[in-house]
């Protein structure tokens, strides 16, 4: 049972990695950003080709999750921004439009076979066991580390508090004078290399291939619509809620373990309606 | 944003013009059925028969999605669920209760329509970009129950093969009697659809596209409007499906697959939104592109998605808007109604 949680917590940590830029997008930029699941799948991509070359798990992921933040500041730039206040149909499909074409990028550089990575921490014995794997507590370490670090940044830091802010009352905040654009783009980015590293650090459980992207996508939505679209903590807690939830079905009954995910977003919608802002 | 009373005077002219169309509207509705026929017709001379029926149940599928989309401003990133549930219903039904194609075809799109107030209910209580995200949400699970969660059923990934029985001396597995079956298809779907998106209703749902609260306002339920229009929009999608269960033999879940959602949305910006032509020209557009250029490009999703930017930052009215503009007036007054 206790490995079934951990389970639960892992998938959790992931999917609130990958949630949080979404939800801050969200928040923000009012624009569902379907090219974080491209972020998400090149930060891994990257990995793979660095990690040979550095030798080394640390300095590889730092790399990754640094060369994935210029791509995602194009992807802003160029495709997001031009879609402010717009119809939120054409920012979905632009960047949808944008994960296509990376996808099929992928597919062009690695190839489309599923590309297995063995986990990073020396000494492997430990985690196949039947004692708690490590590098699954790490993960779960490196959430709460990540949560802990942006509640702190949206609290002490300048960008964070304009964004914050901004989350409350865009109009007000563009009445101080302040080019909200700007931290947007820097909330982008750092959403786009917590999705990276999210990405990263799943990979050597399940597998690396191109539409890795799509699949988490629609998990990390159904996180997003659970917490509250631009609710911080209610992303926290909506992903490892959900992340324990796949893993206890799945240990009753592996078939319905996703699907459950769907299902509970469908029920909060029932008693929750969402009254999003989408103009 | 629209003025005061724009709303109400666009329905008003629109009423109006309902109404003189019945009048002088039939015989320009004839040329408009036969001049898609033409189409169809010389296409399937020059192209192989089956695909151009392939195209033509494509072009259902992607009215089906102008209605919402277009029409209502409801884009929906989860149209392939009711596509696909008729696509199954259809098949289950003829393998295992009657291998009757018109029941099968009947029980398909009662599938679909009952699935779509079942969702639409719950979907209908969102809008913008969670409505897109809920129903991909549902998609997924539909795909996942077809492929793992009722797999003794629809047989998961390895799909099935349909074996309809022939109506009399009729077989639709002739290829020359089912293309003109889905033409009649498309035919009577393309006339429902423009008269009921010139009829009162019809201009109801474009006010809810224009604005919602304003029609709310004027103390109409708009919930049930758009209920409404989510069950005929998936009931078409889901006949659709059934002609394609009719069409292939074979069914997989590549039928239901949420990543194919993408292509109805293609289709109608290419086309152009709103405007039962541009779903017509869209998916012809598209089904040719993406059936010729997947032959010789290898890598059709990076220039699907390259097609799709340079549409949504320049093209945004497709190729229906485009040539409305560059025929200014004199296109836009005999084309009226259907259009904004």
């Amino acid at each position: 049972m206790m490995d079934t949680i951990l389970f639960g917590l892992t998938i959790g940590a992931i999917l609130y990695l990958i949630s949080i830029g979404l939800s801050l997008t969200f928040g923000t930029m009012k624009v569902i950003n379907f090219a974080h699941g491209l972020v998400y799948a090149l930060g891994v991509y990257f990995y793979i080709s660095l990690l040979p070359r550095l030798g080394s798990f640390l300095p590889a992921v730092i790399l990754s999750v640094a060369l994935v933040i210029p791509v995602s500041y194009l992807i802003e730039r160029l495709v997001v921004r031009r879609l402010y206040g717009q119809s939120i149909d054409y920012a979905i499909i632009a960047t949808y439009a944008v994960l296509l074409i990376g996808t099929d990028a992928i597919k062009i550089v690695y190839g489309a076979v599923p590309y297995p990575l063995s986990a990073p921490i020396r000494g492997s014995f430990s985690f196949l066991g039947a004692s708690l794997p490590i590098y699954r507590t790490l993960i779960v370490a490196a959430a709460v580390l990540v949560f802990l670090g942006l509640t702190l940044f949206f609290k002490k830091s300048m960008v964070g508090k304009v964004v914050t802010a901004a989350l409350d009352d865009q109009e007000g905040v563009r009445c101080l004078g302040l080019r909200v654009e700007k931290y947007f783009s820097i909330i982008f980015m750092i959403g786009s290399g917590l999705a990276a590293l999210g990405g990263i650090l799943y990979a050597p459980i399940s597998a690396a291939h191109p539409y890795m992207g799509f699949y988490i996508l629609l998990m990390a939505f159904a996180v997003v619509i659970v917490g509250g679209m631009g609710n911080m903590k209610g992303t926290f807690i909506a992903a490892f809620a959900l992340g324990l939830l796949i893993s206890i079905t799945g240990r009753i009954y592996s078939q319905a373990a996703e699907v459950m995910v769907f299902v509970a977003m469908a029920l909060v919608l029932l008693f929750r309606p969402i009254e999003d802002s989408s103009h | 944003m629209v003025n005061e009373n724009e709303v109400l005077i666009t329905s008003k002219e629109n009423a109006t013009f309902a109404r003189l169309s019945l009048d002088k509207g039939y015989a320009r509705t004839l040329v408009e059925l036969a001049v898609i026929s033409i189409i169809m017709i010389i296409a399937a001379r020059f192209f192989r028969m089956y695909r151009i029926t392939d195209f033509m149940v494509f072009i259902i599928f992607v009215l089906s999605f102008d209605l919402l989309y277009g029409y209502m401003g409801h884009l929906s990133f989860g149209h392939m669920l009711y596509f696909g549930s008729g696509t199954y219903a259809s098949a289950i039904f003829m393998n295992r209760v009657s291998g009757n194609p018109i029941l099968g075809i009947l029980a398909g799109i009662l599938f679909a329509a009952l699935l779509a107030i079942f969702l639409g209910a719950l979907v209908m209580k969102t809008h913008g970009a969670a409505f897109a995200l809920i129903n991909m949400g549902f998609n997924q699970i539909g795909f996942f129950m077809v492929v793992s969660g009722l797999s003794a059923i629809t047989r998961g990934d390895d799909g099935m093969a349909v074996f309809p029985d022939p109506l009399g001396s009729i077989h639709l597995g002739n290829e020359r009697i089912l293309f003109y079956v889905v033409l009649g298809s498309l035919l009577a779907v393309f006339y429902f659809l423009k008269r009921l998106t010139q009829s009162s209703f019809g201009i109801m749902i474009r006010s809810i596209h224009e604005n919602e609260n304003r029609v709310k306002f004027l103390g109409y339920n708009t919930y049930r409007y758009k209920i409404i229009t989510f069950v005929i929009s998936g009931a078409i999608a889901g006949f659709a499906g059934t002609l394609t269960t009719i069409n292939y033999g074979f069914i997989s879940p590549g039928f239901i697959n949420p990543f194919y959602n993408v292509n109805p949305i293609f289709a109608i910006l290419i086309g152009g939104a709103g405007n039962l032509y541009g779903a017509i020209i869209g998916g012809l557009v598209f089904k040719f592109l993406s059936e010729y250029i997947a032959i010789y490009v290898s890598t059709w999703e990076l220039v699907l998605g390259i097609a799709l930017l340079i549409m949504t930052f320049r093209f945004r009215t497709g190729i229906v808007g485009s040539v409305k503009t560059l025929f200014g007036k004199l296109l836009k007054e005999r084309m009226g109604g259907g259009t904004k």
